[in-house]
């Protein structure tokens, strides 16, 4: 049992001496095509997501919400 | 081990001793490269290992020869070092291994051409490597571990050897991409920035010179620098490049890239489709995207709680917490979008009390006050545009765009 716990310390201590994100290598020689639209990853972004759209369900419960107060106080 | 002869370890050594000074004498940088290849394990040099162990007397095999004697400063530490590595003796091997380096960076500064650059990449990778490997071993027997620090010192030699003006100045990112991921490691990034005002500042070379698999490294590396500095639109900007450029068929490196873009593009209203986040698997964002539709403050808290390891590790949490002001603005306009359905003469004006509530809804309890406050700050930070009517506890939008998009911009600090 002892021994098990150090062994856990040990790990915890080499643990901060880890980037868990650590780029890997590239071969020296790889190539790949640098001009290819790539448009994968790129494109898959939307800036234009805050419209006044309020029928989910999130907002539908939240008009909800928001109306039982004014019931509560009318 | 099987049985080795003395006869063919002689052989063995011998043949890696030719081939070793053939590369020098005839300039060939990818014939020298993969002899200083320790750690890849190939079954070449392996094998020259186990002959290393059988036949000891290396040193004097090159001291007699003429020819062996002129790389002897290269070779002699180099052989100790594989001998050392077949044995498991990782330490021994690091400190072998830096010795000839050294004495191979000697001769290189002396050669004009850039030949050379091909044994300088395999070199600079194996001087991390092997530290890495030793200082395993120095924690898996409860010493300090030093190695990597030290291979990060001798690193900046190589660097000093490329980083001038000619032709093997294309190197130097390289370099500067091996030291970035000894400081990362090692937690001192902040040894990264001389390296850095050498690469950008140097007028003598433009970065687009440069390999492009160097590139992209680069670009994730300060890349990260930029969210840990909070510096949203060049981290955008430097990320953005290396996922661009990145060889798309290396998934780990376009997910990790992804990783930190993600965070990034969110604190400046960008959204990742879904689509992204299942491809890449980074579904641990999935949650955070949809709070910030929905204006969901509960599903924030939720998302930041279930993966808070996670994203502590890798630095991006104090990115993701800043989120909240985005998600109280988009809860905001929600409760004024239906308001203004209902009674459209009335939308512009917001009661706290309304907020109040709909965040306990949400299970945030927060009276009156605090929400001023926070309303407070969506003001200042440009996320709302209107003023309060203390008395009546009620904040007046303005009638136009009462809540700014952020459109690609950082939140104002």
């Amino acid at each position: 049992m002892a021994t098990e716990t150090k062994t856990a310390t040990e790990d915890a201590k080499m643990d901060l001496f880890e980037d868990d994100d650590e780029f890997e290598e590239f071969e020296i020689d790889e190539e790949w095509d640098d001009k290819e639209e790539w448009s994968e990853a790129t494109q898959q972004w939307e800036d234009d997501w805050d419209d006044d759209d309020v029928n989910d369900d999130f907002s539908v419960q939240l008009r909800r919400e928001l109306e039982e107060i004014s019931a509560a106080k009318s | 081990m099987a049985y080795l002869s003395m006869g063919e370890a002689h052989r063995r050594i011998t043949d890696y001793l030719a081939r070793f000074s053939d590369a020098v004498y005839m300039q060939d940088g990818h014939s020298l490269g993969p002899l200083f290849s320790v750690s890849s394990n190939s079954s070449q040099l392996l094998k020259l290992g186990d002959a290393l162990n059988v036949f000891q007397d290396v040193d004097r095999l090159i001291k007699q020869s003429d020819k062996y004697s002129q790389i002897g400063e290269m070779v002699t530490p180099l052989l100790r070092c594989l001998r050392s590595y077949r044995t498991s003796n990782l330490v021994g091997a690091y400190n072998a291994f830096e010795k000839s380096a050294n004495a191979f960076l000697q001769e290189f500064r002396v050669w004009e051409s850039s030949w050379a650059l091909e044994a300088v990449y395999t070199i600079v990778y194996e001087v991390r490597v092997l530290a890495e490997k030793a200082d395993r071993q120095l924690a898996s027997v409860g010493k300090n571990t030093e190695k990597l620090q030290a291979a990060g010192s001798f690193l900046m030699k190589f660097f000093g050897a490329l980083a001038g003006k000619g032709p093997k100045r294309v190197g130097a990112l390289y370099v500067t991409c091996q030291l970035f991921k000894v400081y990362f490691k090692l937690n001192t990034v902040h040894l990264c920035r001389s390296v850095i005002r050498s690469i950008e500042t140097a007028k003598i070379f433009e970065f687009e010179e440069f390999p492009t698999r160097d590139k992209v490294t680069y670009m994730y590396y300060t890349g990260r620098l930029e969210v840990y500095n909070e510096n949203f639109l060049s981290a955008d900007q430097k990320l953005t490049y290396s996922l661009k450029h990145c060889n798309p068929r290396r998934e780990a490196n376009v997910r990790m890239i992804l990783k930190y873009l993600i965070p990034v593009k969110l604190s400046l209203g960008i959204l990742p489709t879904n689509m992204l986040l299942e491809k890449h698997n980074l579904l641990e964002y999935a949650d955070i995207v949809q709070a910030l539709k929905r204006g969901d403050l509960r599903l924030l808290r939720h998302a930041l709680k279930e993966h808070e390891d996670q994203f502590l590790r890798s630095g991006v949490y104090l990115v993701l917490e800043k989120l909240e002001l985005q998600v109280y603005q988009r809860l905001i306009k929600k409760i004024y979008i239906i308001q203004k359905q209902k009674d459209p003469a009335k939308a512009h004006q917001v009661k706290l009390d309304v907020i109040v509530k709909a965040l306990k809804w949400l299970e945030m309890n927060m009276d009156v006050d605090e929400v001023e406050c926070m309303v407070a700050i969506l003001i200042y930070k440009n996320l709302m545009k209107g003023y309060f009517a203390h008395k009546s506890k009620v904040v007046v939008l303005s009638k136009q765009d009462p809540f700014p998009k952020l459109n690609g911009k950082p939140v104002n600090t």
